[in-house]
């Protein structure tokens, strides 16, 4: 879902700022009560992979954590949300700077 | 009331369950008609329901639950760390699957919550949608609100707020009141909304309508657009017309056609319009190209501007060192120290140190002194500092010659 270069060629590699913006858009949606299940279907990843990024994200305080019915619940800090909007920012500009040259020179020619 | 129980790999023939009904799991039910389910039906695990089915309540448990037919629940659908599959239309009061969603028919609830995939081959009649992971839809969306975390992909929609965590590409239709992409949002058909922010990439592939715009990145609209605020953070391109109230870019702007504007336009580096640039006050930093750039109250220009037929407004104020290509006509034209200009037609025209100006046409003018000038035509006052160099003039004439724009 994050990691294609849409009508534009061959997909590019999901990095690990593309992994960690996945968890934080998927835990954004449920407004402070993210279970790790939940967000694991929504990023489409397996719980325990998705159990040491969510604590990296947890210690870089991008993610907070809470227990809600003696379960731990996620939500986005801040932080996290500053880090979207850069690196959406800057996707939009890769987007740009990556087009294929082959597509730009036709368009021009078109 | 009874239970009625499909033990786990069971085959049945059902039609009317009176209480309520459990299925284990690699269960097969076949339907005689329609299975009518009184009270819960519960499923653990993966089972097939071969027909179309209504039940109070739906709960599955892992695994997918397929119905061959259509799927009412009078109550809520619930499926924990599961996935429901319906060959027929849903309807339900509140839906809320773990895993996944299918629907190959028309879909209608109160509430859709999806935490991976909510998948619908036709219409989906909903207050508020909510999906973890992906999103798609063949047919018409209807809602109050829709959410997702991951990437949306939809056909018409009419709905009052769409808030998408990565890419969403959409049909067409009315958003009625926000649009909310953090990375990637493309229409493909005619577009109106209340406003648009997109932290990404936005792109309209045909005529849209809207409120405000923002954009981080990148800005794309290929047809006409209509908007009230429009701020781009970097590159922005327009394919047709536009009309407006402010924009405010900070990086480089195209419009190839007509740009019309009420209000105040920001240009932080360059804008370029392949035809007439309209609007109350304009400010570029960076490089101005137009056909023509006429403006009610002021211009003022910070680097460079280029026209084939003109720039005029009220005020127009060239800053330090810089430039312009083509005919300059204002009320007031300030050229500060260091800048340099073509034609200049005014009221009152100052041209201060170290300028150089082609022609100057005005009422009244003054020129400072290591100015260089070369020619000046005036109908009231010529103020000509020592030091000043005017090559030809400065020469009375009554009336001027007519100004252009």
């Amino acid at each position: 879902m994050l990691n294609g270069r849409e009508g534009s060629g061959t997909p590019r590699r999901r990095e690990a700022t593309d992994l960690y913006a996945t968890v934080l858009e998927v835990v954004k949606r449920y407004h402070g009560a993210a279970r790790i299940t939940r967000v694991s279907y929504g990023a489409g990843m397996p719980v325990d992979r998705l159990r040491s990024l969510v604590e990296r994200l947890v210690s870089l305080g991008l993610l907070k954590t809470e227990d809600l019915d003696g379960r731990p619940v996620y939500d986005i800090t801040p932080r996290g949300q500053e880090f979207l909007s850069t690196y959406w920012k800057m996707r939009g500009f890769i987007e740009v700077l990556e087009a294929n040259p082959e597509d730009r020179i036709s368009r021009r020619r078109g | 009331m009874a239970e009625t129980h499909v033990p786990r790999g069971g085959r049945v023939r059902l039609a009317t369950v009176d209480g309520d009904l459990t299925v284990g799991a690699h269960a097969r039910i076949e339907v005689e008609g329609r299975l009518v389910v009184g009270g819960t039906a519960s499923f653990d695990g993966s089972s097939d329901v071969r027909g179309s089915m209504e039940c109070r309540e739906f709960i599955s448990e892992d695994g997918t639950v397929t119905i061959a037919g259509d799927l009412t629940v009078h109550g809520d659908l619930k499926s924990h760390d599961g996935a429901i599959d319906v060959h027929g239309a849903l309807t339900a009061r509140r839906v809320d699957v773990d895993r996944g969603l299918r629907i190959e028919g028309p879909a209608k609830a109160d509430r859709f919550e999806v935490g991976g995939v909510l998948e619908g081959a036709q219409t989906l009649l909903a207050e508020r949608v909510s999906v973890g992971g992906r999103f798609r839809l063949g047919g018409k969306l209807e809602a109050q609100s829709v959410e997702a975390g991951g990437s949306v992909d939809l056909q018409e929609v009419a709905i009052e707020t769409l808030e998408v965590g990565g890419a969403i590409r959409i049909g067409g239709g009315e958003v009625r009141r926000s649009i909310e992409v953090g990375g990637r949002f493309v229409a493909e058909g005619p577009l109106s909304f209340g406003s648009l922010d997109v932290g990404g990439f936005a792109e309209l592939r045909d005529s849209a309508k809207g409120g405000s715009i923002d954009v981080g990145g990148v800005f794309s609209a290929a047809k006409d657009l209509a908007f009230e605020d429009l701020a781009i953070g970097g590159i922005g391109r327009i394919g047709g017309s536009a009309q407006g109230r402010d924009l405010d870019v900070g990086g480089k702007f195209d419009v190839r056609g007509n740009f019309t504007l009420t209000g105040t336009v920001d240009v932080g580096g360059a804008i370029s319009v392949g035809e007439a640039f309209v609007g109350a006050r304009l400010e570029v930093g960076g490089k101005l190209e137009a056909r023509r750039a006429v403006f009610s109250d002021s211009i003022e220009i910070g680097g460079a501007a280029v026209t084939r037929e003109g720039l005029k407004a009220a005020i127009v104020r060239l800053h330090h060192r810089s430039k312009v290509q083509g005919p300059i006509v204002g009320t007031e034209v300030q050229l500060e120290r260091g800048s340099r200009a073509e034609d200049v037609y005014g009221m009152r025209v100052e041209v201060r140190e170290r300028c150089e100006v082609r022609r100057v046409v005005a009422a009244e003018v003054r020129v400072h002194r290591d100015a260089t000038v070369g020619e000046v035509l005036f109908s009231g006052s010529a103020d000509i500092a020592p030091g000043a160099r005017v090559m030809r003039g400065p020469q009375k004439v009554e009336p001027l010659p007519p100004f252009p724009l």
